[in-house]
């Protein structure tokens, strides 16, 4: 049954009432940590969206002049440009390597253990201070990257400082810490008893059906979970953009992720009010695709309870 | 008790907490007390903090400095925080508006209105602190709207990077830096590509990157970037000019292209192109020849950058300012822990240039002789400049020029926009900023 | 499902066996090339890290000007100047990142183990409502957080102390961790819960000797990510850890270098290699946990 439906048969049904008393207390840390630690800030900074703050001085209310602001800052266009292409190119190819590699990993392989923490060795250090060093060196106008194509005689560009292509090196960043999904959903198989397989075998189904049929379906409350978050982590992306640009998002702004953008306006230019006006309209964002996800997770998520 | 009733509970204790959030948020602002008398030391134990960004080396010699001054008081204890140059801006933001700003902070001059006008700092000017030694030209520096918001650590000035070595080997006479031209320089910039076969470039960047190049080129002109009211006055035509001789020294071959450019600034001092000896020329802060120098281990010299006859487009640039908490508790103590940085003979051996070359004219003669030759340099080179009139301060709001400025360079270079058209709305963004800020 | 049970129960080795050597082995020409993709993947993979790794061990000046893997010295000389760069030797920053990720991973396993459960396996009203405002949270940016909640802490007086960054994790604040569990726990099969419940068990025992037991591969993810994640922080720990003796080591690192003069890289590279040292060797042997499959009581 899909995750939805089931949301509903819940409302629905008397018997949605019976276990309130032991959520209660199963919840009790959750509810402690959101009405202390996270409710308070959240409501704060939606509260500083409608005031003009720059962090030294009290903040003073001006209604919705940040939210009528977003309309005509072009920077802010540019940013959602260049987040929409980030996002939308990098998670996909993430998962769908992180998805082969635990596959193939998964499936008998020598040295199961050392090959996985190759792979997720550059999950890491991917946000750390020695990756923009890194990056550069590999990328730059004289980097290992155009040094290998010089063996092919072609002559490259400055991949990281060029603002056609500096993305283009960020999402592969994204892609190369393809680690964690990895794992996830090297758990996940784990969890798949083998017997599924074994009786498929004996039934004369071969490995590209098993997987098809066994496999993906059996994973996919992991896929999906992969996909919801990675899609949140990516919309939030900002060390990697910061380390890699200096913070600038340069060149150009052509690295302007959209936190990056609202840490330049909040902490730099001292625009702490528009800041939190641009980190609602991200809530808003992130909430709709999050939201499609959820719908559209009935037509292919299949969960066993 | 019913477990909604709890939950509903809950969510009021919410709203409350992020409206004394909100409410607290704004205990943090408020203007320097108007002392009558300046505050004077307690002699009781006192414990200050204070908090600067710098690399290992200057967290080394500043625990030091802090040693010998815990010597001098003993019931004062100093205690340091310290991070990196992009770490320290979001800490102080934070601690400021949680109403934890340190006693003593370490500013600068891109900040300084910033944080000054908005009543985060003291006037030092009501504090006990020596600036005898300094010149009025360095001290005034600190000055926002006639407050003394911070006193100058240190001053700097733009020169030109020439790396002699590279010069001799192939074989191009070096410029008389008194009488050289812009023309000059690309001239010798494009015979050194020429000469070493592309083995190395002419030039690295000469502007676009900070924003002392737009000020040296606007002041070249008889112009200045900001009037003393905080408004940008800077002619389109300035920067326009200096955009364009880069686009034109890229084409003759005599400056790198837009991407080596842009990955050598990112690098840093210790990584830039100079330092790597991929190019023979650049520009920089007299100060950093010492760092350059390291990085480069090649003989590196300090230039005139071309100037046209009989003007003064140089100016001292503070390297960094030391200012007190405006809620600091113990203002007396702070200024005692300034003014020793400041002052004392001790202090000023311990840290020798790490901070720049001393503003204090008393201590830059102290140490002049325990410095390694190219600080020497560096300070040979700055008695030899001649400045014109001091600069106005960065306004508050336009804390961001640097960051702006750069993606309008990048955005020329890389040919998306003319220098012209670039240079007017670069203007008309920064001016922006400083309207949104007041 | 109960296939699964029956079968488990019948041929108990299933159970205990790991399930990559009961696979037929592949036939050795597949198994070689299969063998060479993965390690020319890993190289490719590795190739920036072994370089880091390389380069700590030549002097600063060197580093640069040289992309390839070759050592021509082994000079430690970055590892004994970057330790002792700062005011405390590395190890007492890597003793503090310690502390904090020891707290987190114990918050997180605790408290989102538990609201997991409830989200999972319990019925209540709003649950929908509350499941949303869970993944509402990871979506707002820590950035516009951070200012109300300093002010929150600092009032409490806990700024310079590590509680903002454990107590967090204590309180389940890490939706994403509970979002993991919830959807490992939807893969157990109720009817082990019915059993139980049969069997006189009401949640707490259901929890603690059904669920949990089976949810050590998600338990062993949290556990490493929450290291990971926590050891690698860098903002939080900028904004509340003021006096440098609390220093982690994501924040000495950054200590190493600056912008403004010069940066010895090779005592950076040299202390990013220590520092990733405990998080490779905690994903190494926290493989383990992930190994284990299903350990299934069956039928008792």
């Amino acid at each position: 049954m899909s995750a939805l439906g089931e949301l509903r048969q819940l409302k629905d049904s008397k018997a949605a009432k019976g276990d309130g008393k032991a959520a209660f207390w199963f919840l009790l840390p959750w509810f402690l940590g959101l009405f202390t630690v996270t409710a308070g800030p959240m409501l704060a900074s939606l509260g500083l969206s409608f005031t003009k703050y720059n962090l030294l001085q009290p903040p003073s209310f001006i209604g919705f002049q940040n939210f009528v602001r977003m309309f005509s800052d072009e920077r802010l266009l540019h940013s959602l440009g260049v987040t929409f292409t980030y996002v939308l190119v990098s998670v996909p190819l993430q998962l769908g390597l992180a998805l082969a590699l635990a596959v193939l990993l998964d499936r008998g392989v020598r040295g199961l253990s050392f090959y996985r923490s190759v792979y997720y060795l550059p999950s890491l250090i991917g946000g750390s201070v020695a990756i923009a060093v890194l990056w550069r060196t590999v990328f730059g106008v004289n980097g290992l990257f155009n040094q290998f194509l010089a063996i092919f005689g072609i002559h490259g560009q400055g991949w990281i400082s060029s603002p056609d292509t500096a993305i283009g090196t960020l999402i592969l960043l994204n892609v190369w810490t393809f680690g964690a999904p990895m794992v996830i959903f090297l758990a996940g198989l784990r969890q798949i008893p083998v017997s599924l397989y074994e009786a498929a075998s004996v039934d004369g189904a071969s490995k590209g059906r098993q997987f098809i049929s066994i496999t993906l379906p059996m994973l996919s409350p992991i896929i999906f979970f992969n996909l919801v978050l990675q899609l949140i982590h990516s919309f939030q992306s900002f060390t990697q953009a910061f380390v890699v640009s200096g913070g600038t998002g340069g060149p150009a702004d052509s690295t302007l992720l959209f936190s990056l953008y609202l840490y330049q306006r909040g902490f730099r230019a001292f625009d702490m009010g528009y800041a939190s006006a641009l980190a609602w309209l991200l809530v808003v964002i992130i909430g709709a695709f999050t939201a499609l996800n959820f719908w559209a997770s009935k037509y292919w998520v299949f969960y066993d309870d | 008790m019913n477990s909604n009733k709890i939950l509903r509970r809950s969510g009021i204790v919410a709203a409350v907490a992020a409206v004394s959030a909100l409410a607290l948020a704004g205990c943090s602002g408020g203007a320097t007390p108007a002392a009558s008398t300046k505050p004077t030391l307690s002699g009781k134990p006192t414990t200050i903090t204070m908090t600067f960004w710098g690399g290992d080396a200057r967290v080394q010699s500043t625990q030091k400095a802090i040693d010998a001054f815990e010597k001098k008081y003993p019931n004062i204890t100093v205690k340091p925080q310290f991070t990196d140059w992009t770490g320290y801006w979001d800490q102080l933001a934070t601690a400021t508006a949680g109403g934890d700003m340190p006693d003593v902070v370490q500013m600068d001059e891109l900040y300084l209105a910033s944080y000054g006008n908005r009543g985060a700092l003291y006037d030092l000017n009501n504090v006990k602190i020596d600036t005898s030694g300094m010149a009025a030209a360095a001290r005034d520096t600190g000055k926002v709207n006639g407050t003394q918001y911070a006193d100058p650590i240190g001053v700097a000035v733009y020169a030109i990077v020439a790396n002699k070595d590279l010069f001799d080997k192939y074989g191009v006479a070096m410029p008389d830096d008194k009488t050289w031209t812009w023309d000059d320089y690309a001239k010798i910039a494009d015979e050194l590509t020429q000469k070493s076969g592309g083995a190395i470039h002419g030039t690295d960047q000469i502007g676009g990157f900070d924003a002392g190049s737009v000020k040296y080129w606007a002041r070249s002109d008889g112009g200045e970037v900001f009037d003393a009211k905080g408004k940008a006055v800077l002619n389109p035509k300035s920067l326009a000019k200096m955009w364009q001789y880069e686009l034109d020294v890229q084409k003759s071959g005599g400056m790198l292209s837009s991407s080596a450019i842009t990955e050598s600034f990112s690098a840093g001092i210790s990584g830039n192109d100079i330092a790597t000896n991929k190019v023979a020329l650049g520009v920089a802060y007299n100060t950093q020849l010492t760092a350059l120098a390291k990085s480069s281990g090649q003989n590196l010299v300090l230039l005139q950058p071309p100037a046209p006859k009989n003007v003064h487009p140089n100016s001292y640039k503070p390297s960094m300012y030391w200012s007190i908490s405006a809620k600091s508790k113990h203002p007396a103590e702070a200024a005692a822990l300034v003014d020793y940085l400041l002052n004392s003979e001790d202090a000023a051996k311990i840290i020798l240039t790490e901070r720049g070359v001393p503003a204090n004219d008393k201590t830059r003669a102290l140490i002049k002789d325990a410095l390694a030759p190219t600080d020497q340099a560096a300070i040979a080179y700055q008695e030899s400049v001649t400045p014109g009139k001091a600069p106005a301060v960065t306004p508050n709001g336009a804390s961001t020029i640097e960051t702006i400025l750069q993606r309008y360079t990048q955005q020329v270079l890389a040919g998306q926009q003319k220098p012209l058209d670039a240079a007017k709305a670069f203007i008309a963004e920064l001016q922006g900023e400083i309207d949104a800020a007041q | 499902m109960t296939e699964t049970a029956t079968l488990l129960s019948v041929r108990p080795e299933l159970v205990t066996q790991n399930p990559v050597s009961r696979r037929r082995a592949l036939q050795p020409v597949r198994a070689f090339v299969k063998h060479v993709v993965l390690i020319l993947g890993a190289l490719i993979m590795l190739y920036p890290v072994l370089w880091m790794v390389v380069s700590s061990l030549r002097p600063s000046d060197k580093i640069f000007g040289d992309p390839t893997l070759v050592l021509k010295t082994f000079d430690i000389k970055n590892y004994v100047n970057g330790w002792n760069a700062l005011t405390e030797p590395y190890g007492h920053y890597l003793i503090n990142s310690m502390l904090v990720v020891l707290g987190a991973i114990i918050g997180n396993l605790v408290a989102c183990s538990l609201a997991a459960y409830a989200f999972a396996r319990l019925n209540f009203r709003g649950k929908r409502w509350w499941f949303g405002i869970m993944l509402i949270t990871i979506m707002v940016p820590i950035h516009v957080i951070i200012v109300p909640q300093y002010i929150l802490f600092s009032q409490v007086g806990w700024v310079n102390t590590f509680w903002p960054l454990i107590v967090p994790k204590l309180l389940a604040t890490d939706a994403f961790f509970v979002f993991l569990m919830v959807q490992f726990m939807r893969g157990i099969p109720r009817e082990l819960d019915e059993a139980a419940r049969i069997d006189g068990a009401g949640h707490p025992r259901i929890f603690l000797q059904i669920i949990l037991p089976l949810m050590v591969p998600a338990l062993g993810t949290t556990t490493i990510f929450t290291f990971i994640w926590t050891w690698n922080d860098f903002f939080s720990q900028l904004i509340y850890l003021t006096d440098p003796e609390k220093y982690t080591s994501s924040l000495a690192l950054r200590s190493f270098v600056d912008s403004q003069g010069s940066t010895d890289w090779g005592a950076v590279f040299a202390m990013s290699v220590v520092s990733l040292l405990p998080v490779f060797l905690v994903f190494l042997f926290g493989q383990r946990f992930l190994l284990r499959g299903i350990a299934t009581t069956g039928g008792k």
